[in-house]
C-alpha cells in the first residue's frame, strides 16, 4: 500500500515505537499507584517523555507537559479553560471542527472569523490585527489541515502578545515538521497529537500549558496525588490527568520524539514539501484538475489538496483505494475552511506526505490518477 | 539510619526534584510518602541521605523547586517535621 494519509495518521512509524510500546504493555503498570519497581518504571518513562517534550516545544518546565487522548482533548481542555459564555472568541478561517464545534457548544458566544485567502499570510495577519481588537481569546492552527496552509502564527502569536488576548494554537498538523516555541510565543495553549508527524501510537496527544495558566479539567478523577482533597489537584500535570495513563501509548510517543528530533523538523518538513511539490507539479497537467498548491513553496507543507472537475472526490478515493493508495477525500473535518477556500460542496481529495513517503509512491499516484482522469 | 524525606505535591514534582538533586551531585530515591507525612492522602517524596539537607535545599531553591514539607527520620520508623 502506498499511504498518502499521515495529516490524519501516520501509519508508518519508527520500529522503535511499535517495540517501545511492547515492552511498556508486558513490564509497567500505573504510574502514581505504586511505589513498586513496574509503577516507578512507567513513572520514569512518562517523566521522560515530559522532559524530552518540554525541552523540545520550549515548555517552562515538564509539569506544563500533559498527556491526552488526542489533539480534540488538548484543544477541548485548553478552550472549555479560556473561553467563557459571553466572550468574544476569534479564530482563523482555517479552523478544524476540534476548535469550532468545542467553541460552539459554550453558549452565548460571538465569534468572528479571521479571513484571508490561502497561502496569503499576510492578508492573515491584518485580519488577526483588526478583529484581536474586540476579542477576548484567539484561536488558531499552525497549519491548515485540509490544505497544508503555514498560517503565520509567530505573527498572530506577537499580536496576541501585544493586545495581552489568550492565544491557543492547534499545532496538530505542525508538530514534527515545524518548530514550536510555547515560551518565546507566550501562548496560553498548544495542543497537538501524538499520532501524527511525532509518530505515536494513536490515542496520544499532549497539551502544552503556559506558565500563568491553571487549566479547567476535563476529567475528574483519581490521580495518584492530595487523594483526600474532593477538588481535583491545583497542580499541574495531575489536574488534567485523571484515571490511568496511556503508558505503553506514552512509550510509542517517546520514541517518536526522539525519532523527529534526530531527523530534524527542518529535514522532515523538506522531504514533505518536495514530495507534495513533485506531485502537483505532475498533477497540473492533468485534465480538469483543480490543484490548491501555493506558488511560493514555503507557504505550504507536506499537504496537498485538490480535486477534478467532473469527478466525486468519493470516487477518486475509490479509485485510488483500488490501486493501494491511502488518500483522505471530502471536508476532512473542516467544514470552515472548505467554504472559505470555496470547496464546500465538492470537498477535495488530500494527500499527505511524511518522512517515509518516497519520489517513487509519488509518481505511482500520479500514474494512477491519469489513468483515470 | 538517619535521612530525610523531601515531600513533593506530586509524582512529577518529586521526579523533577529528584532529577535535580542527581544532577547536583546528590543521591536522591523517590518513594511513596509514609501515611503520616501525607497531610492530603497519597504523595510522593525524595529520600536523601542527612549530611546532604543543606547542599539539597539550596539546588532545589535555585531550580525555584519548593518541597510541601520536609521530615527526618531515625530509622525507627518515627518521622519528625524539620522547620525549615
Amino acid at each position: 500500500m502506498i499511504y498518502l494519509d499521515s495529516a490524519a495518521t501516520t501509519l508508518q512509524k519508527p520500529k522503535t515505537v511499535p517495540r517501545a510500546v511492547m515492552k511498556a504493555m508486558y513490564q509497567f503498570a500505573s504510574p502514581g499507584r505504586g511505589g513498586y519497581a513496574a509503577a516507578m518504571g512507567a513513572a520514569n518513562l512518562m517523566f521522560q517523555c515530559r522532559e524530552f517534550a518540554a525541552d523540545f516545544f520550549d515548555t517552562s518546565a515538564p509539569d506544563q507537559v500533559v498527556f491526552t487522548s488526542n489533539a480534540t482533548m488538548a484543544l477541548n481542555i485548553a478552550i472549555r479553560t479560556l473561553v467563557k459564555p459571553g466572550m468574544t472568541v476569534v479564530m482563523s478561517c482555517y479552523e478544524h471542527n476540534a476548535v469550532t464545534r468545542c467553541v460552539k457548544a459554550i453558549p452565548d458566544i460571538n465569534v468572528l472569523i479571521a479571513e484571508g485567502p490561502l497561502f496569503q499570510p499576510e492578508k492573515m495577519i491584518e485580519s488577526f490585527r483588526s478583529q484581536l481588537k474586540q476579542a477576548d481569546v484567539a484561536i488558531c492552527n499552525y497549519v491548515s489541515n485540509v490544505f497544508g496552509y503555514l498560517l503565520p502564527i509567530q505573527e498572530i502569536a506577537a499580536l496576541c502578545r501585544e493586545k495581552e488576548v489568550p492565544f491557543i494554537i492547534d499545532a496538530s498538523q505542525a508538530a514534527g515538521c515545524l518548530p514550536v516555541s510555547v515560551e518565546s510565543w507566550g501562548a496560553a495553549f498548544v495542543a497537538m497529537p501524538g499520532h501524527k508527524g511525532l509518530y505515536g501510537p494513536q490515542g496520544t496527544g499532549i497539551l502544552l500549558c503556559g506558565a500563568h495558566v491553571m487549566p479547567e479539567p476535563l476529567l475528574y478523577g483519581g490521580t495518584g496525588s492530595a487523594s483526600v482533597e474532593q477538588d481535583m489537584p491545583d497542580f499541574l500535570p495531575d489536574r488534567l490527568e485523571a484515571g490511568t495513563a496511556n503508558v505503553p501509548g506514552i512509550a510509542g510517543l517517546l520514541e517518536g520524539l526522539r525519532f523527529v528530533k534526530e531527523k530534524g523538523t527542518g529535514r522532515i518538513l523538506r522531504h514533505e514539501r518536495h514530495l507534495i511539490q513533485r506531485a502537483g507539479m505532475q498533477l497540473k497537467s492533468v485534465k480538469n484538475m483543480e490543484l490548491f498548491l501555493a506558488e511560493d513553496a514555503s507557504v505550504q507543507t507536506g499537504v496537498l489538496s485538490f480535486r477534478i472537475r467532473g469527478m466525486d472526490c468519493e470516487r477518486i478515493g475509490q479509485r485510488l483505494s483500488a490501486a493501494g493508495i491511502a488518500v483522505r477525500t471530502n471536508l476532512h473535518c473542516a467544514p470552515l475552511a472548505h467554504q472559505y477556500a470555496g470547496t464546500l460542496d465538492t470537498g477535495t481529495v488530500r494527500i499527505s506526505a511524511s518522512a517515509f513517503n518516497t519520489e517513487r509512491e509519488v509518481d505511482r499516484l500520479v500514474e494512477v490518477i491519469r489513468s483515470f482522469a | 539510619m538517619i535521612f530525610y524525606l523531601i515531600v513533593c505535591r506530586s509524582l512529577t514534582y518529586a521526579q523533577r526534584t529528584a532529577a535535580t538533586l542527581e544532577r547536583s551531585g546528590i543521591p536522591a530515591t523517590i518513594l511513596r510518602s509514609p501515611t503520616g507525612v501525607s497531610a492530603n492522602g497519597c504523595s510522593y517524596s525524595v529520600k536523601i541521605a542527612h549530611k546532604r539537607l543543606a547542599g539539597a535545599l539550596e539546588a532545589l531553591n535555585r531550580a525555584g523547586l519548593t518541597p510541601v514539607s520536609v521530615y527526618i527520620t531515625s530509622g525507627d520508623g518515627s518521622y519528625r517535621e524539620v522547620q525549615l
